[in-house]
């Protein structure tokens, strides 16, 4: 008897945590977002149906499916430049030879240890600043006219994927580099000698065996991408000192629309939303993972 | 064959300038911080920008750290850093290692929506978490703060913990259990000094975590005098940034180093960590 409370207990004190700090604000938000909960309506709201869903997805200009798109292909452009350019990074890294490979990996490794909101915040200042940036000093020096670049949506877009990127770089190609170690070296030897070429060895070999140890963490990578907000919010965003550019992800959008227009119901059925969207792509692409997780 | 072997220096010159480079390229962020922090006050609105400081000076160093509350900030952090730790891995522990070591019922179904109520971002709880903390006290408490950056790191400790506990054969336990030891000697005795590994890098991850998070600081916290370090070098960056950019890029680079200097610490252990977990029959 004593054996089947056991487990039980043992995981209580996470399950109770869990379902306060996790489970019940989830639940809360679908209740909200029936509602018209609002700064004007703090105690007194009332259930309004399925109105702030409506809103989300049938008026193009409230924002939220723009917002949906340009999230789509932020996370469609991060992930092709994030899976190769990391991936000849890594090539190169393990070239024969090369003497100062750790030296140089612990180098690249840098914008991945830096606290991720330190490094937007000197991005935003020290290099797109429009006074004194370092994007602009030298583009004074070469005698252009300085460029505001995060008051523009095009600018700002391209400003915050390089900072994303920079920050994420250092994973992959730390990835695909533990991949490349993995494979037996004498696949490379017998196709040597069957005379394959460099690209050929790419194509046969080495993108073969990475594949299947870089696809949980690309998946991964696509989830925090997808719900990518510090450097959206931090260089554009940020209260009080807006830059002007409406470059709105989904969770950044969702997060004015909750702190800022103190819309609470019409921000929870944007959450709301964007959990499905998160839950049906987990459910497409983890069924292995749950295979392996329960085993 | 002379002409192969000075192909071959040429490559691999050309791939050395490329990593150098790239290595620059990856630092400038951080280099050109550096050399605005110890740079005296005008020199970088002048047209003349260099990575070497012209007129070097420690002044904005030593007024990040006792002209702004500096070691308060610091101070806050690493309590609330250290607080989390602690109760993440009470309430994580014995959890994976339940899930790892148990049979029972629900046990699958609970592991699987754990996992997809991890996909909910966290920010997005935020508000009902701060309608839900405010009426009992726990908003611009620390204890609320502990609160919420456990919870949102315990799916994770738990998965990664469980996954680890996973390859600790049970062989061991299962003997010392026929010599008469019970449960909590079990884990003090034999898993948790196994266990090791995953315990430092979950901890470490928790911690930064903590370290790192300002969204939820900001918005639960108020009153300079509580202030942790994302907090502070936020209100730094907010107000008049211009004049306070190299006193910003000073505190920030001292905020990072404990971050880098954690980071690069446990690179080394997860590596040699995974490899001595490597179960040996």
């Amino acid at each position: 008897m004593r054996k089947k409370i056991q487990p039980y207990a043992y995981s209580l004190p996470a399950l109770i945590v869990i379902g306060l700090i996790v489970l019940f604000p989830i639940l809360y938000t679908g209740y909200i977002s029936l509602t018209n909960m609002s700064v004007y309506h703090w105690f007194d709201f009332h259930p309004i149906g399925l109105e702030n869903y409506k809103k989300a997805l049938l008026v193009f200009d409230s924002g939220f499916l723009p917002a949906l798109l340009r999230t789509l292909l932020w996370t469609a452009v991060n992930m092709a430049l994030q899976l190769t350019v990391p991936f000849f990074i890594a090539i190169l890294l393990n070239s024969e030879g090369l003497r100062f490979k750790d030296f140089y990996k612990t180098i690249l490794m840098f914008p991945w240890a830096m606290p991720a909101y330190v490094s937007i915040l000197l991005w935003r200042m020290g290099i797109y600043n429009s006074e004194f940036g370092l994007l602009n000093q030298w583009l004074k020096q070469l005698g252009f006219k300085p460029v505001d670049w995060l008051s523009g949506d095009g600018t700002a877009f391209a400003a915050c994927l390089i900072v994303n990127l920079w920050m994420a770089f250092p994973f992959m190609i730390m990835m695909i580099d533990g991949g490349l170690q993995s494979i037996d070296k004498s696949y490379y030897e017998s196709a040597t000698l069957d005379g394959a070429g460099f690209f050929m060895k790419m194509l046969k070999i080495t993108v073969p065996s990475l594949r299947p140890i870089i696809a949980p963490a690309a998946i991964m990578t696509t989830f925090t991408t997808f719900k990518q907000f510090d450097i959206v919010f931090l260089m554009t965003q940020q209260q009080g000192s807006k830059t002007g550019a409406n470059i709105h992800t989904v969770l950044t959008y969702a997060y004015e629309k909750a702190f800022m227009t103190n819309n609470y119901g019409y921000s929870s059925a944007i959450s709301i939303l964007i959990f499905a969207i998160v839950i049906a792509f987990s459910v497409f692409t983890t069924k292995d993972l749950k295979e392996e997780g329960t085993r | 064959m002379n002409g192969r072997k000075t192909k071959r220096a040429i490559r691999l010159l050309l791939t050395n300038l490329f990593f150098i480079l790239i290595c620059f390229a990856c630092l400038i962020p951080i280099l050109y911080a550096l050399s605005v922090s110890l740079n005296t006050g005008n020199s970088m609105l002048s047209s003349h920008f260099s990575f070497i400081p012209e007129r070097f000076t420690w002044d904005n160093y030593r007024t990040v750290l006792f002209k702004k509350p500096f070691f308060l900030w610091l101070k806050n952090s690493v309590l609330l850093a250290l607080f989390t730790v602690i109760v993440s891995l009470a309430v994580g522990v014995p959890a994976a290692y339940a899930f790892s070591r148990y049979r029972f019922k629900g046990r699958n179904h609970m592991l699987y929506i754990l996992l997809l109520l991890n996909a909910f971002p966290s920010i997005l709880s935020m508000f009902a978490l701060y309608r839900l903390l405010r009426p009992i006290g726990l908003v611009n408490s620390y204890l609320g703060l502990i609160l919420i950056y456990t919870g949102s790191m315990t799916i994770f400790s738990l998965w990664n913990m469980k996954g680890y506990f996973d390859t600790i054969p049970v062989d061991i336990e299962q003997a010392a259990q026929i010599d008469g030891a019970n449960d909590y000697q079990i884990v003090t005795k034999i898993v948790l000094p196994l266990a090791k590994p995953t315990i430092i890098v979950t901890a470490v991850l928790v911690l930064l975590s903590v370290w790192n998070d300002y969204i939820f600081a900001i918005n639960f916290m108020s009153g300079a005098e509580k202030y942790t370090l994302a907090v502070g070098l936020y209100s730094l960056q907010a107000t008049d940034y211009t004049r306070n950019w190299p006193l910003f890029s000073a505190a920030s680079l001292l905020a990072s180093l404990p971050a880098l200097i954690i980071f690069f610490l446990i690179q080394k252990h997860m590596r040699s960590g995974l490899t001595a977990g490597g179960v040996k029959e």
